[in-house]
């Protein structure tokens, strides 16, 4: 890692200017610059509660999941689980075996349906993501201010045209019909630029000066270099089709995602409480076990090493 | 083909490249013009136009009827102008403490602590469960809460709640001007949304920050700076480009959360789709007009390296 991505860089500096800087700290009393306990605690204590707000309706989910059915009718209604029971998820599976397509069957179309999507979308948006972040060409202001502008159509506002496309295509009643809609989505590539924009011009210039060309640059150079962009969107967009229910553009019983056969569940009413609550927690658990295999990636460091600043 | 006629569609550098470019963007243009670009059209279309479904047989009937639906937005539609407004002044309150916010902790996530790991992960949560899917599996999971005998429980208990009224006007007898009052309410009121829509925001800035060269900060310290100049004259210059950014990114984001937007989606839903094209149309041009005066005050100040 380099000193870069740090505020406190290791100290490689030249002898005279530790001393310096020591110098420096005995004016101010020896103390830490810029930093007292009160301080500190205040921080602590605003990020703690933020914190909490976020991982409260994850615990109520898990929570939720486990309590036996009059809990989850309590008044007042506990976060915490008193008696925690497996009943909810016997139940869930006891439901899914009298379904009338085989279960299976729509794990293995959420799976098409999420990872081509995802796939596809991550490809497409950081292959329009390059240029537009790192050439220069006639067009490119139109370009990305039409990505911005797709960015904010209601697309329930525009249901039938898009009904009516999709059957132009001939696409309708096909996993096609969400995968292919979803890769140019232009969240991910308004998403990709900002990062790809962060690349050091000369880390390309220099794999040119070698002879690489531009698809050579792409996958070698700069795909590697902004790997937490796209895994976080990967995740992002794995989230958004894993959500999908198929819509209008699935009739078929036997292409309809697992989404779907959840939400029959659900629609059951009180009687369905329980299996209700073990299928919140599936459908949050997917995406955050997605994530959790992500995460060591995500967040960390743009690579920037390699370069001299 | 002559060596001639050959020469004669050499590009140049320059083309070349662009031609290079225009190869890369080509696969998500397509899928933009098939499946969006069309739609976008319509909607334009539709909101000129008084569109039935014929129940009987299924088809679609348009009628052409001009400007009729706009001025029945904003002369005989009962909310559309409160809701509009609204969620407009909404989107513009909320965009500062957004932005602040995320920043404030892409600041913090960004210094090296023991359990860091952890606590970014806490703050990657919310664009987890605001995705579509948990966020409705939520949803439900509050209702069943609220649905059952519970709800009339607490229906019948109430009244022993904080009065937060009362708080609020103890405030305005510390004489606190009443809108910075009425906006630091608002601002409480809003944590949870402020909190759950800036994911995203924190993620860029993060990246942001890593982009900065340590040595700006090294010559800082040399010369210095203290904690808090260091904040303001090398990390905001530095990430103000990345703050446009994530203006546009806040303010796309919120618009399609938006009120207004939802009261399109209700409107459409209930077969009116002229009025609901048209709802979603001003909406838009609003927003834009709106996002292109932020950037462009915010694009005077900005300053690029590199």
């Amino acid at each position: 890692m380099s000193t870069a991505s740090q505020h406190k860089p290791v100290d490689t500096r030249p002898e005279k200017i530790i001393k310096l800087e020591k110098k420096m700290r005995r004016k101010e009393g020896g103390k830490k610059l810029n930093r007292s306990m009160a301080g500190n605690t205040l921080l602590f204590i605003i990020m703690g509660i933020s914190g909490l707000f976020m991982v409260l309706p994850l615990v109520m989910i898990v929570n939720n999941a486990l309590k036996p059915l009059d809990e989850i009718y309590q008044f007042p209604p506990r976060i915490f689980v008193r008696n925690p029971t497996l009943t909810n998820f016997s139940d869930l599976f006891v439901l899914m075996n009298e379904s009338w397509v085989p279960f299976s069957r729509y794990i293995f179309n959420t799976i098409i349906i999420s990872l081509g999507g995802m796939l596809g979308h991550v490809i497409v948006a950081s292959m329009a993501a390059y240029p537009l972040a790192k050439h220069k060409f006639p067009g490119k202001a139109l370009l990305f201010s039409m990505v911005v502008l797709s960015m904010m159509f209601s697309w329930t506002v525009t249901q039938i045209p898009q009904y009516l496309i999709i059957s132009w295509l001939g696409i309708n009643n096909t996993y096609a019909a969400l995968v292919l809609p979803a890769w140019a989505f232009g969240m991910g590539l308004y998403l990709m630029k900002q990062f790809m924009e962060q690349l050091p011009d000369s880390l390309m210039e220099s794999a040119r000066l070698q002879g690489a060309n531009e698809w050579q640059i792409f996958w070698q150079i700069v795909m590697p270099n902004v790997r937490p962009a796209w895994l976080t969107l990967a995740i992002f967009q794995f989230q958004q089709m894993w959500g999908n229910t198929g819509g209008m553009f699935l009739r078929n019983e036997e292409l309809k995602p697992l989404q779907y056969a959840l939400q029959q569940i659900t629609s059951g009413g009180v009687s369905r409480a329980g299996a209700g609550a073990a299928v919140t927690f599936i459908i949050a658990a997917i995406p955050i076990i997605f994530f959790l295999i992500c995460q060591s990636s995500i967040l960390e460091t743009m690579t920037t090493s390699g370069m001299k600043d | 083909m002559s060596a001639a006629k050959k020469r004669k569609f050499r590009l140049n550098y320059e083309q070349r490249n662009a031609m290079r470019g225009y190869a890369f963007i080509l696969p998500w243009l397509i899928g933009f013009l098939v499946f969006y670009a069309g739609c976008l059209f319509q909607l334009v279309r539709f909101s000129v136009m008084d569109i039935k479904i014929d129940a009987t047989t299924g088809t679609r009937l348009d009628t052409f009827v001009g400007f009729d639906n706009f001025i029945t937005a904003f002369t005989a539609h009962a909310s559309f102008k409160q809701v509009l407004t609204s969620s407009l002044i909404d989107m513009v309150i909320d965009l500062p403490l957004i932005i602040f916010f995320s920043l404030f902790v892409a600041l913090l996530l960004n210094r090296k602590f023991r359990g860091r790991a952890l606590v970014r992960a806490i703050f990657f949560l919310p664009i987890i469960l605001s995705a579509d899917a948990v966020g409705s599996a939520i949803t439900r999971a509050t209702e069943l809460m609220n649905n059952g005998v519970s709800a009339q429980a607490a229906e019948m208990a109430g009244g022993g709640a904080v009065s937060v009224s009362y708080y609020i006007s103890l405030f305005g007898d510390l004489a606190i001007p009443p809108t910075i009052l009425e906006y630091l309410v608002g601002a409480v009121n809003r944590i949870a949304s402020i909190i759950k829509g800036s994911g995203v925001q924190i993620i860029l800035f993060i990246a942001a920050l890593q982009s900065i060269p340590g040595s700006l900060y090294e010559v800082a310290k040399i010369e210095g700076a203290t904690g808090y100049e260091t904040l303001w004259k090398v990390t905001v210059p530095m990430v103000m480009p990345h703050i446009i950014t994530n203006t546009i990114y806040t303010l796309v984001d919120r618009f399609t959360t938006s009120e207004v937007m939802r009261l399109a989606n209700e409107t459409y839903q209930k077969y009116n789709y002229g009025l609901s094209s048209v709802f979603s149309l001003v909406a838009t041009t609003a927003t834009i007009l709106i996002l292109g005066v932020i950037v462009y005050l915010l694009n005077k100040r900005a300053f690029y390296y590199n």
